[in-house]
């Protein structure tokens, strides 16, 4: 137990590692402040920077960015109605209105008290179920995992934005990029061409910056010639009353937040899109219509995004799973450190577990500190101009792939997938089932096949312990509901019963 | 990006490529090691590229029935394409970046200097002093940045 507590208290003991996580607190409020630079780019950019650091001081900053860029996307949504991050897509509906009343500066302070409420509620149920789900990942066995990682893809294909079938051809994407290489097991090459620079794979940072990085610059190009909107922001600090008013909305929406970070791929966006359109069924007489300047409006999607961070640690720590895609790259950054993700984490290095916990609690604190101090300042950041941001994030694209293996061969890897990614996301695909599906392809190959090894590969024998074991069981139900509601047979299933019922 | 009545200009042209692509991949994956066994090391890369080539096959099903973008052939729609989505900012942009990572190898700082200088000039359209002073700025940054704090290996 003291042990537990120590580890605990090692971000708040250390002044190294309270620096970091506070350095990162800031410059992840910076970087979501300003459109065009996501958390996900710079964690993937950061992550092959600290390659060459302690875990724990690595992790510090991570998490700093982490909970301090999903927060700053709320500032451009409130200021400029351009959400800085996926996640505040939900906080301009109506952050904006009531910046363009004059409520900036009291929309801010209270997204950010709201922020740290989501982000603590998220850190509590992390501390309390990831441990419980951690017992139960010891009873996995691989065809779960297979089925668990599935329903990741599935997940993340058909609730992010656009079409199902283009979700899993991202995904489907990503997986086969994950396999490209020497397969573990037969040492065989796979889809390596007969290239041998491809023999040892297609390190997923590098295909990450890419796509978050690269494509992100390129699509920006775009926007260059924007106008910048100037607000006045005052009237920081919200009342204890109004916070009061808010919250049991701000639980009820943190616990969204929390459940829809838990499930494996899917992230804040949908954790706020859903906690907002909550809001709105729920709450009967909101301080001002929904879209025209409701804090109700800002509330909800400001404590689920923030409450989604901790709910994405679980299934990364318990599973191996990424919770959404920043966490995918933390997964990439544990393993560099020697450390695997997974059910074993919890028992071979507990330390990493409630360090991460405290350190996430204390990146809240310092959210509340320089979000509600720095208003001003932040407000200014917005508008950096893109002409001098693009080439920079460039730059640092190229060195933080650089820094991954030290090959030029990445880099120009690194600069196709970043062209291949602005492609496909003028054809409206995500980048966020590729990257998944990277990470996810070779667990599933692997599983897949220590499964189909356990029953001497024998796949009526692996479709019986499908049904026979009530976990698997429970796993291939979600997987099959998950693909019924993406397709017309369940409406149409509906549709039949319905007329039964009422007959 | 919201899915609309009217096709993207190339829209059809792309998910017929994203199906060609796919059953380029089922070829690789049948390469690997055929249906010798439900265990082998091609049998995930096989279903891999079986998904891709439904998910092709569906985006594509999915166009029936939407207008057809207005462009005379093409073409123009190549034109169109390009115009919308290629535009010139995007292309030099994209040509200085291949040349900054093809004289990388000669000196780091002295090509990414180059090429901040020479994209910052571009797309603010001239400005050469104060371009100077922040790429100077920048490399600054990045030395302290990348070898004091970080220490990682530079190209």
């Amino acid at each position: 137990m003291s042990e537990t507590f120590s580890y605990l208290l090692m971000a708040w003991s250390d002044p190294n590692l309270m620096l970091l996580t506070a350095l990162g607190t800031f410059a992840g409020i910076y970087i979501g402040a300003i459109p065009g630079l996501s958390v996900t780019m710079a964690v993937s950019i950061l992550v092959s920077f600290t390659f060459a650091w302690d875990v724990n001081d690595a992790l510090a900053l991570i998490v700093g960015i982490f909970i301090g860029g999903v927060y700053g996307g709320s500032r451009s949504a409130i200021l400029l109605n351009i959400p800085g991050a996926p996640s505040s897509v939900a906080t301009a509906f109506d952050g904006y209105p009531l910046a363009q009343q004059g409520e900036a500066g009291r929309a801010i302070g209270l997204s950010t008290v709201m922020s740290v409420i989501g982000g603590l509620i998220g850190t509590l149920v992390l501390a309390s179920a990831a441990p419980v789900i951690g017992d139960l990942a010891l009873r996995f066995a691989p065809r779960d995992y297979f089925l668990v990682a599935a329903i990741g893809l599935l997940l993340v294909g058909s609730l992010s934005e656009g079409s199902l079938a283009k979700g899993i051809f991202a995904a489907a994407l990503g997986a086969v990029i994950g396999l490209v290489g020497m397969d573990p097991v037969t040492a065989q090459g796979r889809f390596t061409m007969g290239q041998t620079e491809l023999m040892g794979g297609i390190h997923y940072v590098v295909l990450m910056i890419g796509l978050f990085g690269v494509a992100e610059a390129l699509y920006q190009l775009h926007n260059l010639d924007s106008p910048v909107v100037r607000q006045k922001v005052d009237k920081i600090l919200p009342s204890v009353a109004m916070v009061l008013k808010f919250l049991p909305l701000s639980i009820r929406t943190s616990l969204i937040g929390v459940i829809v970070g838990v499930l494996p791929g899917v992230g804040g966006d949908i954790a706020a899109l859903m906690a907002y359109d909550h809001a709105k069924r729920t709450v009967k007489n909101p301080t001002q219509p929904f879209g025209k300047g409701a804090y109700e409006g800002l509330v909800a999607p400001e404590t689920a995004n923030s409450a989604a961070v901790g709910g994405a640690y679980v299934p990364m720590l318990t599973l191996g799973m990424p919770g959404d895609a920043v966490t995918a790259v933390i997964i990439g950054a544990l393993v560099v450190h020697g450390l695997n993700p997974g059910p074993m984490l919890m028992v071979e290095n507990p330390h990493i577990f409630w360090f991460t916990v405290g350190n996430l609690a204390l990146a809240n604190i310092f959210l509340l500190v320089f979000g509600l101090m720095g208003i001003k300042l932040f407000a200014k950041i917005v508008e950096l101009p893109k002409a001098i941001l693009i080439p920079l994030i460039l730059v640092l694209c190229v060195v933080g792939t650089y820094s991954v293996n030290s090959s030029m061969t990445e880099v120009f890897w690194m600069l196709g997938f970043g062209v291949l990614g602005y492609v496909l996301k003028i054809f409206g695909f995500q980048m966020g089932p590729i990257i998944l599906g990277a990470i996810l392809g070779p667990l599933m190959d692997t599983s897949y096949r220590q499964a189909m090894s356990s029953v001497g590969d024998n796949p009526v024998e692996l479709f019986g312990e499908l049904l026979s074991s009530p976990l698997s069981l429970i796993l291939t139900s979600a997987m099959l509901l998950i693909l019924l509601s993406n397709t017309p047979l369940l409406g149409w299933l509906k549709g039949r019963l319905r007329p039964a019922s009422s007959n | 990006m919201k899915k609309t009545d009217t096709l993207l200009v190339g829209e059809r042209t792309f998910c017929v490529l994203l199906l060609a692509f796919s059953l380029g991949i089922a070829v690789l994956a049948y390469q690997i090691a055929g249906f010798s066994s439900i265990n082998s090391a091609g049998a995930f890369p096989l279903g891999a590229s079986a998904v891709m080539v439904l998910a092709a096959l569906s985006i594509l099903f999915d166009l029936r029935g939407r207008t057809r973008a207005d462009s005379n052939g093409w073409l123009d729609a190549a034109r169109q394409f390009t115009r919308a989505h290629f535009p010139p900012r995007t292309l030099i942009f994209t040509a200085l970046a291949i040349i900054y990572l093809a004289t990388i190898h000669f000196s780091f700082y002295a090509s990414t200097f180059g090429f901040l200088v020479l994209s910052m000039l571009y797309l603010r359209r001239g400005r050469l002093v104060s371009a100077l002073a922040i790429a100077a700025l920048l490399i600054l940054m990045i030395y302290l940045m990348f070898t004091l704090a970080f220490s990682v290996y530079l190209p």
